[in-house]
């Protein structure tokens, strides 16, 4: 039974699934790092004065 | 302490990427071809492993929910968040490579069999989790709610994991009581490997992603003193 298209694509769908989580995680961390890094310093900005 | 725990899921995100790349291997040059299915079978051993994450990851949610319930402790609800975005990740798998080795094996892609039946609901109820947090106008009544149906989610998987016992469907069961060798050994070592390497991806990213939730939550606070100052 030659059925490699099936076996391509359900290799293909995990990973790619998996890579874009992955990828989504990190836009998100580093998002939120800068966030936090802007929101510290105008505390810090508002502490000083 | 913060750089020590970085290092270490960098750790066991470097060990799960060369434990996948062992496990490709395995199950593409170790293990032998199946007789009866040829080359679609080789969807088996990264199929289930992702249905074994999913089940963990629902009892990880459940534990993580019931403490949430019980303590109200944030740190319970990122776990809680992380289990429930993964389990439907790993759960999204299942059900895209099942159909796609199904359409060979059985001619359709999809049929209302009890096992295919009760993980479709249980990729609904953990989705329904997610939306519930989505929608909800408080942070804290959101987590609630989505710890109570997690909890839902969870009594989902004994029925999952038993359909193919109670209601004798298609859906081909491989391990169990009176299977005995139910694979070739290289078939088994590969399997095996394939379990290993998910579930070292699966702590990775339960780490990364309740980091990144305890994150977001610090900078949602800081936005609140930044707007009371």
């Amino acid at each position: 039974m030659n059925n490699y298209v099936y076996l391509f694509w359900g290799y293909n769908v995990i990973w790619a699934l998996i890579a874009l989580y992955v990828v989504f995680l990190a836009v998100r961390l580093s998002r939120v790092g800068r966030r936090l890094d802007r929101l510290e310093s105008s505390l810090r900005d508002s502490d000083d004065d | 302490m913060e750089t020590s725990r970085s290092m270490s899921l960098w750790v066991v995100l470097g060990a799960a990427i060369a434990l996948i790349f062992a496990a490709i291997y395995m199950a593409f040059l170790y293990a032998p071809t199946e007789a009866m299915m040829g080359p679609v079978q080789r969807i088996f051993y990264f199929h289930v492993p992702s249905a074994m994450v999913a089940y963990l990851s629902v009892f990880v949610l459940l534990g993580s929910s019931m403490a949430y319930l019980w303590t109200r402790r944030r740190g319970f609800d990122y776990v809680a968040v992380a289990a429930t975005e993964l389990a439907l990740l790993f759960c999204t798998v299942v059900l895209i490579t099942g159909p796609i080795w199904a359409k060979p094996a059985w001619g359709v892609w999809w049929t209302w069999e009890a096992r295919l039946t009760t993980t479709l609901v249980l990729w609904l109820i953990l989705a329904a989790c997610l939306m519930v947090r989505g929608y909800a106008t408080e942070r804290d009544a959101g987590a609630r709610m989505a710890a109570v149906l997690g909890i839902v989610a969870a009594l989902d998987v004994p029925i999952n994991y038993l359909a193919v016992h109670w209601w004798r469907g298609q859906h081909p069961q491989v391990f169990g009581p009176g299977k005995k060798d139910p694979l070739a050994p290289e078939m088994m070592h590969a399997f095996l490997l394939c379990m290993v390497a998910f579930f070292t991806l699966y702590l990775a990213l339960l780490f990364l992603r309740s980091r990144l939730a305890a994150a977001e939550d610090r900078a949602q606070s800081l936005m609140d003193r930044v707007r009371d100052s």
